[in-house]
This record gives structure tokens, C-alpha cells and sequence, in this order.
């Protein structure tokens, strides 16, 4: 899975990503709560079968950490 | 730990809910939430109705009335029951526990204890081990077991992430000790490492009272030391951890599979995780009842009893099932079982005071 193809698959399953480019500010995108980390939580418990935890995600600032934090644990 | 007990039974179960209405969207409105956030929570969520506890009504009233209406429905005097056990984390007071309340109310005999199990949402599966340990093993040949909490209580008006998730309910369940039923499996774990995911800091002996003072997160939801507080992405990532391993172990235990349930009942936490979890462990959703967060909210250790009657009642009252369970919550605990349930006695879900 290559880090366009991670962000298109969040980009299509979670409505509040949907605008996200590598440069948005998480923190920016209306409806960015956390309700959107736990949609993030599972979208990667089933599409990838990790398991990332609430904090890693908050910690993340930009979209570019979010697939960061994705790949590095991948 | 895994545990296999035979020769026992559940006769029968029953559910009190709360009797006020709370609708999600109306509240959120008149917290001064926007509607499209609401509605997309609520969509996402799965968060329409609950029903919480009237004033003065506390889960001792809720479980009483379960187990009056249960006791009528199966025709049995309540001099019967050898042992009552009560789980709940919202008793009447710090001492006397619960279930000698209910003793004496009940009108029980003094041949039969009366304790409680402090537990949450696993908890009716550490009671169901516990009246199937004593009827095995215990010298019980009926056991009541309650179950229920008031935890719309305990969150804060100003906490969205877990305020609109609570109703409040009793549940009464009756074990028999019998002599030709196959044996039911246990799988119970704990990871107390996690235990601040899900907590009320003050009320205990280590932090009896207190300056209540509000903290605001990073959502802008406000706490104090004395709500009931959770962190919703740490619990998520501790019931997808364990509950699928759980349930995947309990059916390797009873020789079952997840195309050979006939239905898995998870406890009601809300439809999203009940999705998500159905999935992973691989039972289809047609078989895993979800319609009890929706219209009565997240009941507590009442929440699998009363998806057992939603969505099962009438199968289980012909009986028998293959039914595998698992419950999950604070502590971090989890309790999981498999085996058949049924014929059985269903009482109706009915609030109180009605």
C-alpha cells in the first residue's frame, strides 16, 4: 500500500477526510474530534489490521504525520 | 482463564429500564450543538433514545422490579433462591452492599448469602460464572442474579463523549442447578493497566471527597473528579484487542465456529462497536442483536440480558439456542461465554416506575 493509496482509502472512508490533502491542519477540518479518531482507529484495525492508539492520532498534527504515524507502524 | 461448568441452566431473565425518555438530538439542540454534528454522530454512533432512572429510583429499585416480575412470570416464591448475587458499580450505599437490600426485601431466607461483584459492562458474565460456579459446585440449586446500574448519574452534562451514551437498568436472572444440560464455557480476563481508561477518581476511600474542580479536553468536553470519565479511543483499542479473542476462545472451547452460533450477543455499547466487533470476529450482523443502545442507551452489566430479550425472546423462550456472549468494560475486564441457552422464561422490558 503505497502513502497515496493509504490517503485515498481514508479519504473515501471517513466523510471528515474526504478535502484532506497531505498539507491540511487535522485540527482545521470541521468535524475533526474525537469521534473522527475513533472512524481513524477503525479504519485501520480492519484495512490494514494495526492498531493505532487515540494519543498517536491526537499527536498528530497535518495529515503528512497522520500517514506517517500509519506507515511506520505498517 | 478458561472455565466449563455443566448440569446447569438460565431458567429465566428479565429487564427494568428507567423511565424517562432522553432523546439524543433534542438534548444536543438544547445544549446549543449543531444539528448536522448531531445527526452525524447519531448516524455514525448509532444514538437515537435512552432511558434513564426517574429521581430517588436506583438500580436496587430497578433490579427488584425485574425480579418481582420474573419470579410472577416463572411462578416461583422468592424462598426458592438459595444465593442472591447483584452486580453493580451505582449501589443504594457504601455499606450494606446491594444484594442484602435485596435479601431483605425479597423476604429471602437466612440460609442464603447475599454479595455483590463490583463490575461494569462485563459484569453479567462474571455473575453468570459465578451463580454457574455455585450451582455446579456451590450447593445452590437456584441463584438470582442482579444486574444493573444508574450511570447517567455519573457523567458530566458538559461531557458529549460520554454523557449521551448512559441508560439506566435492572436485570433479574435466575440459574438452576439441573441435571442433563451440556456445559457452558468461560473465558474471563482483566488488563487492570488499563484501568484509567474508564474511572470516577473521588468517591472511593483513596479519594473520599474533594474540590470538584472542571477540566475541558482537547473536544471541549468538562469533567470533574467525581463523573464518570472515559477515554473513548483508549477503550476502543482495548475492546478490539480482547473481545474478538475472547469470543474466538470460548467457541474453540464449546466446538462451536462463528457460522455455527446461532447468535452472538455482545454488550451494548453502541452500534458502532457492536458493528465493528461483529465483523472482526465474523458473525454476521443479522445474527448479533443491536437494537437495545438505540432505543434504551448504554445499560451497563443490564445491556446483554436485555439484548438476550430484544433480540432473542421469543427464540429463547422455545429454545434451545447456541448463543456466545461477551462483555467488556471497566476494570479493564472481559467476560465472554458460549453454550445453549433455552427454553427459558422471558419477561417483558418494562420501565419503572410504570
Amino acid at each position: 500500500m503505497t502513502r497515496t493509496e493509504i490517503l485515498a482509502a481514508l479519504r473515501a472512508d471517513i466523510d471528515v477526510l474526504a478535502p484532506a490533502e497531505e498539507a491540511t491542519v487535522l485540527g482545521a477540518l470541521p468535524g475533526w474530534d474525537s469521534l473522527a479518531i475513533l472512524l481513524v482507529v477503525s479504519h485501520c484495525e480492519h484495512a490494514y489490521d494495526l492498531e493505532v492508539r487515540g494519543p498517536q492520532i491526537r499527536a498528530c498534527h497535518t495529515v503528512a504525520d497522520l500517514l506517517d504515524l500509519i506507515e511506520s507502524l505498517s | 482463564m478458561h472455565s466449563s461448568l455443566s448440569n446447569i441452566r438460565l431458567a429465566g431473565i428479565a429487564v427494568t429500564t428507567g423511565s424517562v425518555v432522553r432523546d439524543f438530538i433534542a438534548d444536543g439542540l438544547a445544549a446549543g450543538l449543531d444539528r448536522a454534528a448531531l445527526e452525524r454522530t447519531a448516524q455514525t454512533i448509532g444514538l437515537r433514545e435512552r432511558r434513564v432512572a426517574a429521581t430517588g429510583v436506583t438500580a436496587l429499585d430497578l433490579c427488584a422490579d425485574a425480579t418481582e416480575r420474573l419470579l410472577a412470570e416463572m411462578g416461583l416464591d422468592a424462598t426458592s433462591i438459595d444465593v442472591v448475587l447483584f452486580v453493580t458499580q451505582t449501589p443504594d450505599h457504601a455499606q450494606p452492599n446491594n444484594a442484602s437490600l435485596l435479601h431483605a426485601r425479597l423476604g429471602l431466607s437466612k440460609s442464603a448469602p447475599a454479595y455483590d461483584l463490583s463490575l461494569g459492562c462485563s459484569g453479567w458474565v462474571y455473575g453468570l460464572h459465578q451463580a454457574s460456579l455455585l450451582c455446579a459446585h456451590g450447593g445452590a440449586a437456584r441463584v438470582l442474579l442482579c444486574a444493573g446500574d444508574t450511570l447517567s448519574r455519573l457523567t458530566n452534562p458538559g461531557d458529549r463523549s460520554a454523557d449521551p451514551l448512559f441508560g439506566d437498568a435492572g436485570s433479574a436472572t435466575i440459574v438452576e442447578k439441573t441435571g442433563r444440560a451440556a456445559p457452558w464455557h468461560f473465558v474471563l480476563g482483566a488488563d487492570g493497566a488499563g484501568a484509567e481508561a474508564i474511572m470516577i477518581k473521588q468517591g472511593g476511600a483513596r479519594q473520599p471527597t474533594g474540590p470538584l474542580t472542571e477540566r475541558t479536553d482537547a473536544d471541549g468536553n468538562r469533567t470533574h473528579d467525581a463523573n464518570l470519565a472515559m477515554n473513548g479511543a483508549d477503550v476502543f483499542n482495548f475492546t478490539l484487542r480482547e473481545v474478538p479473542t475472547a469470543v474466538h476462545s470460548v467457541l474453540r472451547h464449546a466446538g462451536l465456529t462463528p457460522e455455527s452460533v446461532d447468535a452472538l450477543v455482545l454488550h451494548q455499547a453502541n452500534r458502532f462497536i457492536l458493528s465493528t466487533l461483529a465483523k472482526k470476529i465474523g458473525v454476521a450482523e443479522a445474527r448479533t442483536p443491536m437494537g437495545v443502545v438505540e432505543r434504551y442507551g448504554n445499560q451497563s452489566s443490564a445491556s446483554m440480558p436485555c439484548a438476550l430479550i430484544d433480540g432473542l425472546g421469543e427464540r429463547l423462550n422455545a429454545g434451545p439456542l447456541k448463543v456466545a456472549g461477551c462483555g467488556f468494560g471497566v476494570g479493564l475486564s472481559w467476560g465472554a461465554f458460549a453454550g445453549e441457552l433455552g427454553p427459558l422464561t422471558i419477561a417483558p422490558i418494562l420501565a419503572f416506575p410504570r
